[in-house]
């Protein structure tokens, strides 16, 4: 393992998406979830001024402001509306969680072995490594926790690894599918968000795993 | 001769550091958190004059208790000043002996044993309280400690502490994240075993909910005074070890020569003491359910030293 920029920040956007495992206070996890992105964004760009493109500032940028600035801003808004501070009694405990998150990295890196490298100058596994550890803890994320904010955030985590998956192993995608990728998910969490609102309105509480009892 | 005397000198100018760094690295800490609560403060020189005061004070020692109280701290205090000869906590310390890591754990563990031996032998209810806390977060936060430890020896094929932390290498950038996840992960570590902030309030003298307090609530006049000052060490061994891992990790930046070294540990160790400082000054206390959780990123960073070693490899 030979660490340079492209792989310091690969791990660093990887070991603080694994630290929002660690903890249930939702400010805190909002908190790393903004390291995690900037980790990311840092990545494209650095990834932009070796290969001389500009698309991919431009995509640095508008994740920056969508994902760093602009989805944990309306987050806490949402959190601070419902009234809801921390996940209560995840199925996996977090300390365990944060340990099983670990163990995926090594997995992951086990994973990412059996891939070729598809550049010459840096070793792209290692972005491969990070982007499946990645992607493994968003799926702990949204697997262990109870509260429907935490399942968004699981989510955003989720659609991060795979985004650093295609960056990555690629050189980035075009501009446009990108573009598109982001508003998506603009929608998608502006519209989960209103979703919660009328979760809590109906049934007083946003636990996902009460969510199968019917009520008149 | 003149190599001896250079070697006496040494050894007087850090017996010195010994002696009067850790109640100086205390004053400064309280300093700090005063400021940052808008107060003026103690002068940083009140530790001193607070030893001072109760080694001239009379003691009271409970009738029940055996010899294990009154031996406890100065077995203490000898054992803690064997560990800070052995560790290398300042970078100008001299070479005193092999200092095998897993000696040195264990050492460390021999001062808790006699600790909380003695917190149970003078019989009341609250040392009883402290022992089983401190017992139940050491066996939590050991292997922390013990991951990081080994994981920078395996990195360099050793078991001595010494040779780890020699500066008379190049480091590459791998090895300086290692030694930024070690620093991180003993960092965390040594807040919950010398009872600060998140974990304990070391400022408060509730009993239901002190730990290091609780154990030593018996202790009067100079045995009291013996027991502080051998926490003060092990705050600046622990914390000095932290700051020489940050240390080690900024080697891969900047290369200074050996004077430089020697004020760049002070300075780290104010850098660490102003840390410390800003957590204690915005944390609250935690519950004590919750004190898993924070060892638990202790562990994680003792986890992922291990798996950089072992990718490395």
């Amino acid at each position: 393992m030979h660490l340079d920029t492209f792989t310091v920040l690969a791990i660093s956007s990887a070991i603080s998406a694994i630290l929002m495992l660690g903890t249930n206070h939702l400010r805190i996890n909002l908190f790393f979830y903004c390291v995690h992105t900037l980790a990311i964004a840092l990545e494209t760009a650095w990834i932009a001024q070796r290969f001389h493109d500009t698309n991919l500032y431009w995509i640095a940028f508008f994740i920056i402001l969508l994902k760093v600035i602009a989805i944990p801003k309306y987050l806490q808004w949402v959190m601070t509306k419902i009234d809801v501070e921390s996940d209560v009694e995840p199925f996996i405990a977090a300390p365990l969680a944060m340990t099983i998150g670990v163990g995926m990295l090594g997995l992951s890196y086990l994973l990412s072995l059996q891939f070729s490298s598809l550049w010459t100058e840096v070793d792209s596994r290692m972005g491969a490594m990070a982007a499946i550890s990645v992607f493994f803890t968003g799926v702990l994320l949204m697997l262990s926790r109870k509260i429907a904010v935490s399942q968004i955030i699981g989510f955003l985590v989720l659609e991060n690894g795979i985004y650093l998956f295609a960056l990555t192993q690629t050189h980035g995608m075009p501009l446009i599918i990108e573009m598109g990728l982001l508003l998506e998910l603009l929608a998608i969490v502006m519209l989960s968000g209103l979703i919660v609102f009328r979760i809590k309105k109906s049934f007083e509480h946003i636990d996902v795993s009460r969510l199968t009892e019917l009520r008149e | 001769m003149s190599e001896f005397f250079l070697t006496t000198g040494k050894w007087l100018s850090f017996g010195l550091f010994i002696f009067f760094l850790p109640p100086l690295m205390v004053g400064v800490l309280t300093k700090c958190k005063a400021r940052l609560q808008n107060r003026i403060g103690a002068p940083i020189f009140q530790p001193f004059y607070d030893l001072g005061k109760l080694w001239r004070k009379g003691e009271t020692v409970s009738q029940t208790t055996s010899w294990i109280f009154r031996g406890t701290a100065a077995i203490n205090f000898s054992v803690m000043l064997v560990i800070s000869m052995l560790l290398p906590w300042l970078s100008f310390k001299p070479y005193f002996a092999h200092a095998d890591l897993i000696l040195v754990i264990y050492l460390f563990a021999l001062t808790r044993f006699f600790s909380v031996l003695a917190a149970l032998d003078a019989g009341s209810a609250f040392g009883g309280f402290g022992a089983s806390r401190e017992v139940t977060l050491a066996m939590l936060v050991e292997p922390a400690i013990m991951l990081c430890l080994a994981s920078l020896g395996c990195l360099y094929s050793t078991t001595d502490l010494n040779t780890i932390f020699t500066y008379d290498r190049v480091c590459t950038a791998t090895q300086s994240a290692l030694w930024l996840l070690a620093g991180t992960g003993l960092f965390l570590s040594s807040l919950v075993e010398l009872s600060r902030m998140p974990i304990d309030d070391p400022t408060t003298h509730l009993e239901l909910t002190m730990i290091h307090e609780a154990m030593i609530l018996e202790n009067s006049g100079p045995n009291l005074a013996l027991t502080e000052f051998t926490h003060y060490l092990k705050m600046a061994v622990m914390w000095g070890l932290s700051a020489q891992c940050f240390l080690h990790a900024l080697c891969y930046f900047v290369t200074i020569n050996e004077f430089g070294r020697s004020l760049a540990s002070l300075i780290m160790l104010l850098v660490v003491l102003i840390i410390v400082a800003l957590i204690e000054g915005t944390a609250v206390k935690l519950q004590w359910k919750k004190v898993p959780e924070f060892i638990a990123f202790a562990i994680a960073m003792s986890l992922l030293c291990v798996f950089v070693v072992i990718a490395k490899s």
